[in-house]
């Protein structure tokens, strides 16, 4: 446990020294506030940059507050992940690359504390991220257009967040598998590409998917989703979770007997 | 054509905030960084130059952190 705690000690500093801290939940926090404010002006905006002929009225019907929120969980699938993906990728591999990890691996190392403070740190700034910029995007959704109730958003964030621990257990696994960071990131985002396309064509013939967790969170702000469909897919999700943790424990462990000093 | 009223000041206030915010951590990060992954003079271009995406590219590519 002392061990842990130190760990973790230093993987704070590191986050902070890097400004990791800072720099993600802003950008969170950018995705979550253009949202909105991109769709408010989209009239003021089509009229400035013109290709319209003179005297041609849209109608432009105002967006369900909810579409919103779903457009900003869009945004964090696709820049969001990418940043997080970009920025933890070198966790377990650069470390090794650097010369940090042989520093560590002449010490009596408990790889569980190794691989969970690293998996700790990253969660807690992705989840700080991912609150904040769906806490920025509700917030201007509501000034905006109307508010969503806040039951239904925290439900919608609680589940997307936990999709988000498991995309940071997956890079840190890819990190600890693979010999340097660029691989890690193609890893992480190849499987995180070939999984979606899969579930996206068939998905419809299975329900409990990990990769469901983000229809399953939007669908809190609509009907709710289906309760027995959830509670597995958040059963399959903790195991997969568990399971990627496992493997990345046990491939930090086998770095140590690959390293040459 | 008065588009810029004191409403959309306010509302568009926090993302230049932000931003500036985000440009700052990077330029004292690439201050500080004895190793930069390319010039300096660049980095420091593409920071203040390219909204937002600049700093993120910073600290993703030109921090050099693996």
């Amino acid at each position: 446990m002392k061990q842990f705690s130190t760990l973790l000690l230093k993987e704070w500093r590191e986050n902070l020294r890097n400004y990791k801290v800072f720099w993600i939940p802003v950008v969170f926090i950018l995705l979550g506030v253009t949202e909105p404010l991109s769709n408010y002006y989209l009239p003021q905006i089509l009229d400035a940059t013109g290709g319209l002929p003179d005297g041609a009225v849209i109608e432009l019907p105002d967006p369900e507050p909810e579409q919103l929120l779903v457009a900003v969980m869009g945004q964090f699938q696709l820049i969001g992940m990418l940043v997080l993906v970009l920025a933890y990728m070198g966790s377990i591999a650069g470390e090794r690359r650097n010369g940090t990890a042989t520093l560590l691996y002449v010490r009596p190392l408990s790889y569980v504390s190794y691989f969970l403070s690293k998996w700790l740190m990253a969660s807690i700034v992705a989840l700080i991220s991912v609150w904040a910029g769906f806490l920025a995007g509700y917030y201007y959704t509501a000034v905006l257009f109307s508010a969503v109730p806040f039951g239904e958003f925290v439900a919608f964030a609680a589940t997307y967040s936990l999709w988000m621990v498991l995309v940071v257990t997956l890079i840190l696994f890819a990190s600890a598998a693979m010999p340097n960071a660029g691989l890690a990131a193609g890893l992480t985002l190849a499987a995180l590409l070939i999984l979606q396309l899969v579930d996206s064509l068939f998905g419809s013939r299975w329900e409990w998917s990990p990769l469901k967790l983000p229809n399953y969170a939007a669908s809190f702000l609509d009907i709710g989703p289906d309760a027995t469909a959830l509670t597995w897919t958040l059963a399959v999700s903790l195991v997969c979770l568990i399971g990627l943790a496992a493997l990345g424990i046990w491939f930090s462990k086998r770095n140590r007997a690959k390293t040459k000093v | 054509m008065d588009m810029v009223d004191e409403r959309t000041i306010l509302l568009v206030l926090p993302i230049l905030v932000l931003q500036i915010a985000l440009m700052i951590f990077a330029l004292v990060d690439l201050i500080r960084n004895p190793n930069p992954n390319g010039p300096k003079w660049m980095w420091a271009a593409i920071i203040v130059l390219v909204n937002i995406i600049g700093p993120i590219l910073y600290f993703v590519i030109g921090r050099r952190n693996y």
